[in-house]
């Protein structure tokens, strides 16, 4: 078994899925914190938000990659099979799509932070900017209960 | 590079790339034909909506920055409130119409 064995097998992808996307949650979040310090670290800031930017691209890339190659043969048809078929029918097919705009919303995020305070003070966009950081960290976490209803859907059609 | 033009620029495309997925998403659920033309496109529709909506961000974003005049503070703070709304009523939007969709209504 190489590395790209290890790496594409189906418990690994979703622990890259779900361990990826809580450190890129945790990144915004703990953006958010630097952007509400004064004054500015901006090592802490531009590092906060660069990690949490390239968490939720290889979050998206390791479920992407695990919904296109299993979920819709080994999951799907358990989860349409059981008593919650709803749970793929709405609760899956609304976070698949919503989890594409993360990553838009997440560099803008990012972007703000390559600012120099001064200049972010001056173009007075603090709120905008601390609901947007907090937004992205929150869209993150709606999509990881989402992942729980389906996780646990999966199980409790199949009989587990 | 100018950076409060380029974060609005971003911003603005943003709001765009949620509107443009919202949007094919619902219409390739109602239109089989389209639908099969993203699934040939690389083989999943979700893998060619995820590309497409990248392609259309990347795209955007440099047209806006490219075509963009006189960004002032104003300006900026409208496009971040843009793009938090379009994500919201986005998922909104979904949400209601897969429902709406595995009730029948639609």
């Amino acid at each position: 078994m190489n590395l790209v064995d290890i790496i594409t097998a189906k418990p690994v992808l979703i622990g890259i899925h779900l361990g990826f996307a809580i450190l890129a949650i945790d990144a915004f979040l703990w953006l958010l914190g630097e952007m509400r310090r004064t004054p500015w670290q901006l090592r802490h800031l531009r590092l906060t938000a660069f990690i949490g930017v390239l968490a939720y691209a290889i979050s998206w890339l390791a479920g992407g990659y695990y919904y296109v190659k299993f979920y819709g043969t080994l999951v799907k048809p358990i989860i349409k099979a059981s008593e919650a078929p709803w749970v793929h029918n709405i609760v899956m097919e609304t976070k698949e799509h919503i989890f594409l705009f993360i990553i838009p919303l997440a560099v803008t995020a990012a972007l703000i932070a390559w600012l120099k305070e001064e200049d972010w003070r001056a173009l007075n966009i603090r709120r905008p900017s601390l609901i947007l950081v907090g937004f992205v960290s929150g869209l993150g976490l709606l999509i990881g209960l989402m992942g729980f209803i389906i996780s646990a859907s999966a199980r409790w059609g199949g009989g587990a | 590079m100018n950076k409060p033009k380029l974060i609005y620029a971003s911003a603005l495309s943003a709001t765009l790339t949620a509107v443009f997925v919202t949007v094919i998403t619902i219409v390739a659920e109602l239109n089989p034909a389209l639908k099969d033309w993203l699934k040939n496109l690389s083989g999943h529709h979700w893998t060619s909506k995820s590309w497409l909506s990248i392609v259309f961000y990347i795209l955007v974003l440099g047209v806006i920055y490219a075509l963009a005049r006189n960004v002032d503070a104003r300006k900026v703070g409208v496009s971040l409130k843009l793009a938090i709304w379009s994500a919201v009523l986005g998922t909104i939007a979904l949400l209601l119409f897969y429902t709406a969709h595995n009730f029948g209504w639609l």
